[in-house]
């Protein structure tokens, strides 16, 4: 699989969730690992606008041929937007997952969550081991 | 399981070049894909694909006396089976739960008795052949003999499946009709063609020696080139299955499942002699049974997976065995047992649970997917 280009001011979790802080909003998504790990999606079930959820809580789950996943909250905040491309084309996570493929954005997002995530180069290591 | 104690096929090193995504499956390092999984699909039910399914079980029983252990092992009459003839059918435990499920191969026997090759799963190799070794009592006229390890086996499945075993000097007029086999030659490679599969479409399963399984391998995908044929991977091979809402066994059957259950009456012969599971099938087949197994097509996007509970009118009525995007229909599918009191029937609705949530789901008639007439 060829590697995405790496955003910028990029957050990722544990759980493999990653935050692209752009001014105010936070585009959030699953990291290319994630993809990998998971197949082809060929399913999102998103959330509503205007639902605020905390760091941490599913707001989401992506379902791929062989299993479903739940996605976690990188950042306590109140979505401003979700990507209804991907109810058609559930894919776009796959082919490109830092940019068509963004999940979900949040407005008022805590920024103090963001220093508990870690940044690109870190992740990398850490799915390494 | 450690990685170290996993079998390799005599095709493991293709499916490197290939590169293969391989994980362990049934105690072997398999492919389970090449490519996208529902591209993969698509081109078997399309065009054509070929699987390493060298995990599978094989054994042979000959002799004699063979025809009667068969007999008094599996529902089916093996009795009118003629040289070149393959049967679908399970072993039975005693209360008629399916031990297996396999296919029962009759090959041409030089000194006129009996000459049987079985098919079995992968995970039940050694409970099966300590099964039939366990019900022998005639040890003189019978040679029970388990030869997977010496085997691979590869399916050829899809619409062009008979293009290419034409391409490879077997015209469609010398090959096999279906749940039938030949004993034949692939570019002077001996080998066993027959006509069953496990996706629903058209095709041939292969039977050869290891020592030649790479190079039939490579002449079947050379041949294949200008048909479409891929090699594809166990996960296709499931969703495949799935569609053409063929059981698994471990998923759909169990030791706890009987062939009634399961909605395989039609290969439970009651009209032979005795065989293990035979009354409590009789029973069944007389007085029902307390569970029906149904396929259903979800009306959402969600997937069910198995062991889903099954719900009518807020009440648990059964649950889920298999379950899966099917990729060429596109949308979710699923198999399941639900009980007889809810007397469900095709056309209604019920609700399976996935992940805390219920989501509406329509019985249907299985196989989801059935192969074109061509």
């Amino acid at each position: 699989m060829s590697n995405l280009e790496t955003p910028e001011n990029i957050h990722c979790t544990r759980s493999h969730e990653y935050v692209i802080v752009d001014g105010e909003t936070g585009i959030i998504g699953i990291t290319q690992y994630a993809t990998e790990q998971l197949g082809e999606i060929v399913y999102v079930e998103l959330p509503e606008v205007g639902t605020t959820i905390p760091k941490g809580e599913a707001f989401g789950t992506v379902e791929s041929v062989k299993a479903a996943s739940e996605i976690y909250m990188p950042v306590s905040g109140t979505i401003s937007e979700i990507n209804h491309r991907l109810t058609s084309e559930p894919e776009l996570i796959n082919d490109d997952c830092y940019n068509e493929g963004w999940i979900i954005k949040v407005a008022d997002f805590s920024k103090e969550d963001l220093e508990e995530a870690m940044p690109m180069d870190e992740y990398l290591s850490f799915i390494e081991e | 399981m450690n990685n170290e104690n996993l079998k390799r096929t005599a095709l493991y090193e293709k499916h490197l070049k290939l590169k293969a995504k391989i994980v362990p499956f049934a105690g072997w390092e398999m492919p389970l894909q090449y490519d996208k999984i529902t591209a993969e699909h698509i081109t078997v039910r399309e065009q054509a694909g070929l699987f390493d399914v060298s995990h599978m079980g094989e054994f042979k029983i000959t002799g004699k006396a063979s025809l009667n252990l068969l007999q008094r092992l599996v529902p089916q009459d093996i009795s009118k089976m003629e040289e070149g003839k393959a049967v679908y059918t399970q072993f039975c435990n005693p209360t008629g739960g399916i031990i297996d499920d396999l296919i029962i191969y009759r090959l041409n026997d030089k000194n006129n008795t009996y000459n049987f090759l079985l098919i079995v799963n992968a995970s039940n190799i050694e409970k099966d052949f300590n099964w039939i070794i366990t019900n022998q009592n005639d040890t003189s006229e019978i040679t029970v003999k388990n030869i997977s390890d010496d085997y691979s086996l590869m399916a050829l499945q899809g619409p062009n499946a008979v293009d290419i075993l034409d391409i490879l000097g077997i015209d469609i007029d010398n090959q096999p009709k279906r749940f039938r086999l030949k004993e034949t030659q692939i570019n002077n490679i001996e080998c066993i063609v027959a006509r069953t599969g496990y996706t629903g479409e058209d095709g041939f399963e292969i039977l050869v020696n290891n020592n030649q399984a790479a190079m039939l391998w490579d002449s079947i995908l050379k041949a294949g080139e200008t048909k479409g044929l891929k090699p594809i991977g166990l996960a296709a091979r499931d969703t495949l299955r799935l569609e053409a809402a063929l059981p698994l066994h471990g998923n759909d059957i169990d030791e706890n499942t009987t062939p009634i259950e399961a909605g395989l009456k039609w290969s439970v012969c009651i009209d032979k002699p005795d065989f293990i599971g035979k009354e409590v099938l009789i029973k069944q087949l007389q007085q029902g049974t307390d569970k029906i197994f149904i396929g259903f097509k979800m009306q959402s996007s969600r997937i069910p997976r198995q062991g889903c509970e099954i719900f009518q009118g807020g009440r648990i009525i059964g649950s889920t065995t298999s379950g899966s995007i099917a990729p060429y229909l596109n949308y979710p599918i699923g198999m399941g047992y639900v009980d007889k009191t809810s007397n469900t029937k095709t056309g209604d609705l019920i609700e399976v649970l996935i992940r805390d949530k219920k989501y509406p789901a329509e019985i249907v008639k299985r196989p989801f997917y059935k192969m074109k007439k061509r």
